[in-house]
């Protein structure tokens, strides 16, 4: 063959120095915007006056601590929604009657948004680290689920009946067969469940008031310092982009070997 | 193996729903045999002699290990003390005889807050913006308020203030909304007037806003607006750490009374005001002394506006 390939679009440039650009041209909008009038200073504030918020932020003692707050609800939670989004899909995936049975009941308990069940969450946990966890656990409990139901249910049937009639054992079949078909969607579960257990453990933190950037961002509020709460805003998304940042290298990483991540054009 | 399988699901599925989180027992002691007690608060100005007090060590001195919940809301304070999540709570006193006539077992043990009692210099009122046709109270029937809670103390004693100008108290249109989102709606014209506290009451005024009715002036003289409360049943239980948290809050509202300078200081401790607006805005009185006569008419004007379901008993409520 002797016709060039066409350009691959995410080729066509390099994607880190793009994605910087972008940043900075919504650095730049956030900026002007307030400054020629657009919206009120007062409610939106320019970006260099943020900055300056986020750096006074940066040097209190109590902002390294709500982060750190955020952090480890965000980790324990999400920990706590693989692990038992992990066993119960592979459980109920594997046995036809149960996931028969349950099918109805997660289409029924999926939908139903975290922050319903904030009343809930004070009831049981009033205002700790609890009520966050409750909801980033529910929340990110059924990406992992359903993802691993997904896994699970593309095992190759031939594959499996062949380890069956080599004697495979039950868990030999769960370990050899099952695992490797179900990792990539695990992977997607995890990935999808970081984001989701990000965003939730901030909303709880904001609504509940436990411990955490959330906490900070709604105290900012109540005391007009609107600077100081678009500061801690961009410190969340800035989590956010970290978070999926490596939930990617991870997933990359750990998954080298396999025909999705071998044929994913490198980000 | 399907029933082992079947065990497994079930336990991984209820081991996902409890698993998040451990209980909160509350009222614990501390290793060195102080009471451990957790306080409901806002993190508002209102609650600055508490702060202050806990680090003057008037908890300490009486054996009192205090830990300061803010958490977002009033509304979640009441059931957190009726629950004994939090030992004490702070709450302004129509929400406290909304709990009340409700049935909820509450009682108030000191007083929170209280009105300066000086029209125009008071830390909350009726605003508008400076180009408002709304000149007084009066001019505010059939125009849209904003008030942080609907059928609470901001509507009873906005209602207080335009039938005291003469105004028609049933034309109001009353609307909820947070109070940091006051100052931008009040901007846009989203609202025509907004009942506020400090510190957005500053922040309004500072843009230009006007003032048109000191509402807790015009609803009691030296009104109490909110107390500091507690269960009935730790009343009973521990009736002693009831006591010793009663003098400690009032000997810090009667330092944070006489130190304002020391008041403004604290707030940067649990809020995030700047130091010019923290430096400029207007404290409230901290008097130690709950005013019944004031509260008495702030149930009457709640119980004439319909908020509550019976007659708020004061006699069981305050202390």
């Amino acid at each position: 063959m002797t016709t060039a390939r066409p350009a691959n679009p995410v080729r066509s440039g390099n994607p880190a120095l793009l994605g910087v650009a972008g940043l900075a041209g919504l650095l730049l909008v956030i900026e002007l915007v307030p400054r020629i009038g657009l919206v009120d200073e007062r409610f939106l504030p320019p970006a260099s006056t943020i900055a300056g918020a986020l750096a006074d932020e940066a040097s209190d003692a109590a902002f390294w601590a709500a982060l750190a707050d955020t952090i480890v609800a965000w980790a324990i939670g999400l920990a706590v929604a693989v692990v038992a989004g992990v066993l119960a899909g592979l459980v109920i995936g594997s046995v036809p009657v149960l996931r028969a049975l349950t099918a109805s009941t997660v289409e029924f308990l999926r939908p139903i948004p975290s922050v319903a069940l904030i009343p809930l969450a004070v009831l049981m946990y009033g205002t700790d680290l609890g009520s966050t966890l409750l909801l980033v656990c529910y929340a990110s409990f059924w990406q992992v689920l359903v993802q691993v139901l997904y896994g699970v249910a593309d095992v190759d049937p031939v594959a499996f009946e062949t380890a069956k009639s080599f004697r495979f054992s039950a868990w030999a079949r769960i370990r050899h067969v099952l695992w490797p078909t179900a990792l990539p969607y695990v992977f997607t579960g995890v990935r999808l469940a970081a984001s989701v257990a990000l965003v939730l453990a901030i909303t709880a933190e904001l609504v509940i008031g436990s411990p955490g950037l959330g906490k900070e961002i709604a105290v900012a509020q109540s005391s007009d310092a609107v600077p100081t709460m678009y500061a801690l805003v961009v410190v969340t998304g800035l989590l956010g982009v970290l978070i999926n940042l490596l939930a990617r290298t991870g997933e990359r990483r750990l998954l080298a070997w396999h025909q999705s991540v071998r044929g994913e054009v490198p980000v | 193996m399907r029933r082992l399988l079947a065990g497994l699901a079930a336990a991984a599925l209820a081991g996902s729903l409890v698993a998040c989180g451990s209980d909160s027992g509350g009222g614990a002691k501390t290793e060195s045999g102080a009471d451990q007690v957790k306080v409901g608060v806002i993190p508002i100005v209102d609650v600055a002699p508490i702060y202050l007090g806990q680090q003057k060590g008037f908890f300490k001195n009486r054996n009192i290990e205090l830990a300061l919940e803010a958490g977002q809301g009033g509304a979640a304070i009441v059931p957190g003390v009726v629950n004994n999540q939090t030992q004490f709570g702070f709450s302004n006193l129509t929400s406290l005889m909304i709990a009340q006539t409700k049935g909820l077992p509450i009682k108030a043990v000191a007083a929170g807050v209280s009105s300066t009692g000086e029209a125009g210099k008071d830390f909350g009122a009726v605003v508008v913006k400076a180009d408002s046709p709304i000149k007084t109270a009066k001019d505010l029937a059939g125009k849209k308020i904003s008030v942080n809670t609907l059928k609470n103390i901001g509507d009873t004693v906005t209602r207080e203030s335009v039938r005291k100008a003469g105004g028609d108290d049933k034309a109001l249109n009353f609307v909820e909304m947070a109070f940091p989102t006051m100052p931008a709606a009040l901007e846009k014209g989203e609202i025509d007037a907004a009942w506020v506290v400090e510190p957005q009451l500053s922040t309004i005024k500072a843009a230009g806003g006007r003032e048109i009715a000191s509402t807790f002036v015009d609803a009691a003289p030296n009104l109490t607006v909110a107390a500091y409360f507690t269960s009935q049943k730790l009343i009973t239980e521990n009736a002693d750490l009831v006591k010793r948290f009663t003098e400690a809050i009032n000997e810090s509202l009667t330092y944070a009374d006489a130190h304002p300078d020391e008041v403004r200081a604290v707030l940067a401790t649990y809020t995030k005001i700047d130091e010019k607006q923290r430096a400029s805005l207007v404290l409230p009185k901290w008097p130690t002394q709950i005013n019944k006569e004031s509260v008495q008419t702030l149930a009457s004007l709640g119980e004439k506006d319909g908020i509550f379901t019976g007659t708020p008993d004061l006699a069981k409520l305050l202390p």
